[in-house]
């Protein structure tokens, strides 16, 4: 069995990993680094329990051969998401309208939250937030309170941008 | 463990380096680039673990995006993310951008290609009608040198393409939107987002005078291959965008059509589709006038 060593950038701080690199990089988050917060749901890229952001991209790690992503890689996982400013926005207003239940499908759903609001101009209409979490299932909620907290934080984030422009 | 842990993985730096390994049998390897239907197959067991895998991301040969003239080449390496918001892919080829954006999710999208889209070979692939409408070629190489194929030759049947075990798919060529030309995409499926095609197509077209002055449209789900629906074409160019010509393509492209039943849906409601969509298409094109 052989293995690959590589540099990251995750949550902001470097780890220097040795893996097979046919594993996936869901396993490499969790067995290896030992950050358990991404969960594995369906295992075949359409629950989007597993999303991680790569490279500032949200993407499913249990479709990622780990041997792919190379040295250098910013990976962002919910435990680094709870950091920021905007994940703790996202945080607080989840709660705040009961959009968690089970919550198992929860850091992925805001891993999706974050990518959506942290991108380049978010279009924060119903629509386009129902597609920003299309790859993103939830058995509990309904997914109305999902959207309702995210155009909430969304909303307090875009007000914040205007009081910088000043 | 994982049942990959024993699959030797290769990395090369270059394409030149790339179709080395894919030249020499003994170091010929599954190539791998979004992984979003290979890492599926292989974890599940459907497939079983490659000896050798070739990881295509990291090769810059195949992440180009750029118009030359009146050609939009696009990378095998680009990801649908980067399609749907690439404005050189708006301009030259809306309907390709638009396909992009309802495949999957945002995190399918942002690791999905559209060379491994073309290159796993399903008539459920959602990157082949928009490009079939652009008249794309297919650019594959190998140690041997490069070789550029109409798509339409280059999808032969249900998941077989004309490509050699040694050639890797390196980038398409389209013919960027003319001037007062309008496209469109279309998809049905079980629910609007992370489902597979029951039936989607695109066209490109043009209108002169409430007259169809071109009309080239592709569907995909309706044959072993997406196709080109070249009579329904031939009839409608020079006829008047009005009720009686909406009614009758709609028959023909139901017509002209020999889908399958699947899991996905029957053979009848496809045609059905196939013919809505049709009329759809020439609705949107009367409109674009």
């Amino acid at each position: 069995m052989k293995t690959v060593i590589r540099t990251w950038i995750v949550n902001g701080k470097k780890y220097t990993v040795e893996f097979p690199p046919m594993r996936r990089l869901l396993d490499v988050i969790r067995e290896t680094l030992g950050l358990k917060g991404t969960k594995e749901g369906c295992g075949e890229g359409e629950c989007g329990a597993c999303s991680i952001l790569l490279n500032h991209e949200p993407v499913t790690s249990c479709l990622i051969a780990a041997g792919q992503v190379p040295d250098g890689a910013e990976i962002l996982t919910i435990e680094g998401l709870e950091l920021t400013h905007e994940g703790q926005e996202l945080q607080r207003m989840y709660v705040a309208k009961g959009a968690a239940q089970c919550g198992f499908c929860i850091p992925g759903m805001l891993v999706a939250s974050y990518a959506h609001v942290t991108g380049d101009h978010p279009d924060n209409s119903d629509a386009a937030l129902r597609e920003a979490h299309a790859g993103n299932i939830c058995r509990c909620t309904g997914y109305a309170k999902i959207i309702e907290a995210v155009s909430a934080a969304a909303e307090r984030l875009s007000h914040e941008d205007e009081d910088d422009d000043t | 463990m994982s049942n990959l842990d024993d699959t030797e993985f290769l990395e090369p730096a270059t394409l030149a380096e790339a179709l080395r390994f894919m030249a020499d049998e003994s170091t010929r390897a599954v190539p791998l680039a979004g992984g979003t239907d290979l890492m599926v197959q292989w974890e599940a067991g459907v497939r079983p673990p490659p000896s050798r895998v070739l990881n295509l991301k990291s090769l810059p040969e195949l992440a180009e995006l750029r118009a030359e003239g009146d050609t939009l080449i696009i990378g095998a390496g680009i990801t649908h993310a980067a399609l749907r918001r690439s404005p050189l892919v708006r301009k030259h080829a809306p309907a390709l951008a638009d396909a992009a954006a309802t495949v999957g999710g945002a995190q399918i999208q942002a690791l999905g290609t559209i060379g491994g889209s073309i290159g796993n070979a399903s008539p459920a692939g959602d990157m082949a009608p928009s490009l079939l409408v652009a008249n794309a070629r297919a650019e594959v190489a190998s140690i041997h040198g490069s070789r550029t194929i109409p798509l339409t030759q280059f999808l032969v049947g249900y998941r077989k393409l004309d490509l050699a075990a040694d050639e890797l798919i390196i980038r398409f060529h389209l013919d960027a939107l003319p001037a007062e030309y309008c496209e469109g995409w279309r998809k049905l499926g079980p629910r609007a987002a992370q489902a597979i095609s029951k039936v989607m197509g695109s066209y490109r077209g043009k209108q002169e005078g409430g007259k169809v002055a071109s009309f080239a449209v592709a569907l995909g789900s309706v044959a072993p291959t997406a196709i080109r629906l070249r009579e329904v074409e031939q009839w409608v160019v020079g006829r008047k965008l009005n009720a009686d010509t909406l009614r009758e393509a709609e028959e023909r492209a139901s017509a002209e059509v020999k889908p399958i039943a699947d899991i996905r849906s029957t053979a009848e409601y496809r045609q059905w589709v196939s013919g809505r969509l049709v009329r759809g298409f020439l609705e949107h094109l009367a409109s674009a006038g």
